[in-house]
C-alpha cells in the first residue's frame, strides 16, 4: 500500500491551488525522487521515472559499452538533466548538491578521456603534436567504435 | 558564446546503411519539427524573455537541441555509408541522392529545404513558451512516427532518447509558463506583455 502511494507521487505534479481561466498549464514536478543513475538516466533519455513515457511500451533498455566516451556522456547528461531541473527549481537543495558532485566527477571523467583519446575542445591543455584533427570525429562510424 | 566540444550527447553507432530510412529521418534535422528549428526557436526566443529563469531555461534546452541536431546528422550520415547501386536507385532514396549526394541537407522528408516559417518568436513570453510545448509535441509525435517506420535498434535506441527528450523538455516549458504566471497579474496575465511593457 505504502509502495502504490509513492508510485502515485513521483509519477504526478501539483497543479496551481488557483487557477484562471483561458491560461495553460502543466503539472509542477514536486519529487525529486526516485531517480536513475548515471548509465541509466543516458539509456533512459531521463533521470526521472516519472517523466519517462514511452512510445507503445517501446523502452530503451540497451547496454551501452563502459568506455571513458560513455562514462563522460553519462555524467554530462546527469548535469544537462539536473540543469534543466534546476532552472525551474532553483531552491531545491538536494538536486543542486547533485548537480555539484556530478560536476566534480565529470571533470574526473573528462580528464580521464582526454588523456586516453586526444583533447575534446581547444581549451583542453596537452603537450607534444597538434592533435585536434586526429580521430574520433564523433559522426563517423567505424573510427569510433573502439572509444 | 559557442564552443566545440569534441562528442555527442548520446552515442550513434549504425551498423547498417539504410538510404530509405535516412530519407525519412532527414525531416528532424531540417524539417518543420526538426532540430534545427527547435534550437533556433528557443536560442531566438531568449532575448526577449524577461526574467532569469526564462533565459536560462531556453539557453540550456536551445543548446541541447543543437546537439540533438548534431546526433540526427550522424544518424544520416552512417545510414547513407558505403552505399551499393541498387540502394541509391531505390526510389525513395534517389530524389535526395540527385540533390545532396549523400550530404547532410537540411530538408522536409518530403524535399522542402528547411525554412524559418516553421517557427515564430512573437517577442510575447506567455506566447512564445506555448508554442514551444507545442513545438515539443510535434518533435515526439515525428519521432512516433520514425518508430513505426523503422525496425533497425541502433537507430531506435538513438530515436528513443531523442523522444524522451521532448517529454523531460515539455514539462520544464510548462513549469516554465507557471513561474512566468506567478510573476504577472493574478487577475489577468493578459495584462500587457511582459516581454515590452515591464
Amino acid at each position: 500500500m505504502e509502495q502504490k502511494k509513492r508510485e502515485k507521487n513521483y509519477m504526478e505534479g501539483r497543479l496551481p491551488s488557483s487557477a484562471p481561466l483561458a491560461n495553460p498549464y502543466v503539472p509542477f514536478q514536486v519529487e525529486f525522487t526516485p531517480n536513475y543513475e548515471p548509465r541509466k538516466a543516458l539509456v533512459r533519455g531521463t533521470l526521472f521515472p516519472g517523466l519517462e513515457l514511452p512510445f507503445m511500451g517501446m523502452i530503451n533498455k540497451n547496454e551501452l559499452p563502459v568506455t571513458p566516451l560513455t562514462e563522460l556522456q553519462a555524467l554530462g547528461f546527469m548535469i544537462q538533466e539536473l540543469a534543466l531541473y534546476l532552472d525551474t527549481h532553483r531552491d531545491d537543495m538536494e538536486a543542486l548538491e547533485l548537480y555539484r558532485s556530478y560536476q566534480r566527477m565529470h571533470k574526473e571523467g573528462l580528464e580521464k578521456y582526454e588523456k586516453m583519446c586526444g583533447p575534446i575542445s581547444h581549451k583542453s591543455v596537452s603537450d607534444g603534436p597538434y592533435r585536434w584533427l586526429d580521430d574520433p570525429w564523433p559522426w563517423e562510424y567505424a573510427k569510433n567504435r573502439e572509444v | 558564446m559557442f564552443e566545440y566540444n569534441k562528442k555527442l550527447q548520446y552515442p550513434v553507432k549504425i551498423d547498417r546503411p539504410n538510404p530509405r530510412l535516412a530519407s525519412v529521418i532527414i525531416s528532424q534535422y531540417g524539417g518543420p519539427d526538426g532540430e534545427l528549428g527547435a534550437s533556433l526557436r528557443y536560442l531566438s526566443q531568449r532575448y526577449s524573455m524577461p526574467f532569469d529563469e526564462l533565459k536560462g531555461l531556453l539557453t540550456d534546452i536551445g543548446v541541447e537541441e543543437l546537439n540533438h541536431l548534431e546526433m540526427v546528422g550522424a544518424i544520416i550520415h552512417q545510414l547513407t555509408r558505403n552505399l551499393k547501386d541498387s540502394q541509391i536507385q531505390d526510389s525513395a532514396f534517389a530524389p535526395y541522392f540527385v540533390d545532396h549526394t549523400t550530404g547532410v541537407y537540411p530538408q522536409f522528408a518530403s524535399g522542402t529545404p528547411w525554412t524559418a516559417a516553421t517557427m515564430q518568436v512573437k517577442g510575447d513570453p506567455i506566447t512564445d513558451l506555448s508554442e514551444d510545448l507545442a513545438a515539443e509535441q510535434k518533435a515526439r509525435t515525428t519521432y512516433d512516427n520514425i518508430l513505426r517506420l523503422s525496425d533497425d535498434p541502433d537507430v531506435n535506441n538513438v530515436i528513443k532518447f531523442l523522444r524522451e527528450r521532448e517529454i523531460v523538455h515539455f514539462q520544464r516549458f510548462g513549469e516554465a509558463i507557471q513561474l512566468l504566471r506567478e510573476k504577472l497579474n493574478q487577475k489577468n496575465v493578459y495584462y500587457m506583455n511582459p516581454a515590452f511593457d515591464l
